[in-house]
């Protein structure tokens, strides 16, 4: 009985076995298969972009026998995966060339048959697969699905809507910011960034019209957007717009306000503006942050503002007052102040007493 | 006829430098690693040599020291996705090398240089 066991035990475990071995080798040889496949893919491309940018003299190069040739090895609509491989083929090869060349090679792409391939992921339910799918269509500048980019760009997942956003900037530059500011969720600071540096690689020359008509927008991440980007493009006439922001009540906005500010010179206008705002921060360290800015932008020391500060002011801000004023040769002030701390002590205790 | 060495891993950029080159009236060799390279290339006398700097079991400098060393050529032109600017000057500077093209690059630059 126990020999059976045993018996039927060893038969079980071979087979298991097998099954082990067959699938490792059937994986080898797939893999083996597959790489020579790609190999094959790419050589092809190569050969294609090639004949396609430098053709030989008197010869046009012939699109109908591209897309034939693509075909034959295996770039057809039922092996997305070979598809998949020739985007990404595409995509380097237009990230590594410029010039005449680069305009060439976007003609040549929008005319081989897996561009559709793209698109056609914006209807995926997948979120990666979407999102993929718009970063397909914007690196290989295929302006012709802005449309259907600006629809995503309130999409529920985070990661979809930031690459919609990032594909409009990229398609309609400054007019982008007739959505931007208007958007339905929050904006992370990274991609606020991104934007703003996207419009100034891209779109280098300011548009007042469009930045200004987004100046309306109340929603707090797109006022903070639009002082990077003022910050960002030097918009001197249009610091009032940052200055409005200095005393907000919202700790992000303001941080962002007196981050921007700090990049530009001020009128002794806009410098008072400042000077009155700044009591109405309700945070020590951003106050401490605009006092250093409020000094270094200063051509004269504002005696009576420093003076009011170092009676009225909080501790920490009392200390780098009199740090200032004792720097910029107002030492009897800071003097004065000093001395006065003790009489003023002496007398409470003495009246404690 | 002139001839040409061309040594690129990424081969998009290896076959349409060979084209570019091939147009120029060149007679080309085109090579994807410094494995491929045979011992009569070494007195083979290339007018141009367009090459990578990245290549395995070699310090970029190294390499176009070496190259310049022991293939015989006219003038070499680095074409390379080690594009930072460091790298640029320092091979600019020690060494005889007539072109530095960082990737993404602009093809009319080395058509200009080989013509």
């Amino acid at each position: 009985m126990e020999a059976e066991i045993l018996i039927l035990l060893i038969k079980l475990l071979l087979i298991v076995l097998v099954i082990v071995f067959g699938s490792i080798a059937y994986s080898m040889i797939y893999r083996k298969w597959r790489t020579k496949r790609l190999k094959l893919i790419e050589t092809t491309f190569a050969k294609i972009c090639s004949l396609y940018l430098y053709p030989k003299p008197n010869e046009e190069s012939n699109l109908i026998e591209i897309q034939r040739e693509l075909k034959s090895v295996g770039i057809t609509p039922t092996k997305p995966r070979n598809v998949q491989y020739l985007i990404d083929l595409m995509i380097r090869t237009q990230r590594s060339i410029l010039g005449n060349n680069y305009i060439k090679l976007k003609t040549l792409f929008t005319q081989i048959p897996p561009y559709g391939a793209s698109a056609s992921k914006l209807k995926s339910s997948k979120w990666y697969i979407k999102a993929r799918g718009i970063r397909e269509i914007y690196e290989m500048d295929q302006s012709q699905y802005t449309r259907d980019l600006i629809k995503l760009r309130n999409d529920e997942n985070i990661y979809v809507r930031r690459e919609a956003q990032i594909g409009i900037v990229i398609f309609l530059g400054w007019k982008s910011l007739r959505f931007l500011p208007y958007l339905k969720r929050q904006m992370t600071l990274w991609q606020q960034i991104k934007i703003v540096e996207k419009l100034n690689d891209l779109y280098p020359e300011p548009d007042l019209k469009h930045l200004r008509r987004a100046y309306n927008s109340d929603r707090p991440y797109a006022n903070e957007l639009i002082m990077r980007i003022i910050r960002k493009f030097n918009l001197t006439e249009d610091i009032a717009y940052i200055i409005q922001f200095i005393d907000n009540p919202k700790f992000e906005t303001r941080e962002a306000a007196i981050y921007c500010i700090s990049a530009f010179l001020l009128s002794d206008e806009q410098l008072r503006e400042i000077k009155e705002k700044f009591y109405h921060i309700s945070n020590i360290e951003q106050q401490l942050m605009l006092l250093k800015y409020i000094q270094r932008i200063s051509v004269e020391i504002d005696l009576p503002f420093y003076k009011d500060l170092l009676y009225n002011g909080n501790d920490i801000i009392k200390l780098s007052t009199a740090d200032i004023l004792w720097n910029n040769a107002y030492k009897e002030e800071v003097q004065e102040y000093y001395y006065q701390q003790y009489t003023q002590k002496a007398n409470s205790e003495f009246i404690s007493v | 006829m002139r001839k040409a060495l061309v040594i690129q891993e990424d081969i998009i950029i290896l076959k349409i430098l060979e084209r570019l080159v091939i147009l120029n009236h060149y007679e080309c060799k085109a090579i994807r690693s410094i494995n491929d390279l045979e011992i009569e290339d070494q007195s083979a006398n290339f007018d141009i040599i367009i090459s990578d700097i990245l290549f395995d079991g070699i310090a970029p400098l190294d390499f176009v020291f070496q190259i310049q060393e022991i293939i015989l050529h006219k003038s070499l032109i680095i074409v390379t996705n080690m594009g930072q600017h460091k790298i640029e000057k320092e091979i600019l500077a020690s060494q005889n090398v007539s072109g530095f093209f960082p990737i993404p690059l602009d093809m009319d630059h080395i058509e200009k240089l080989i013509a």
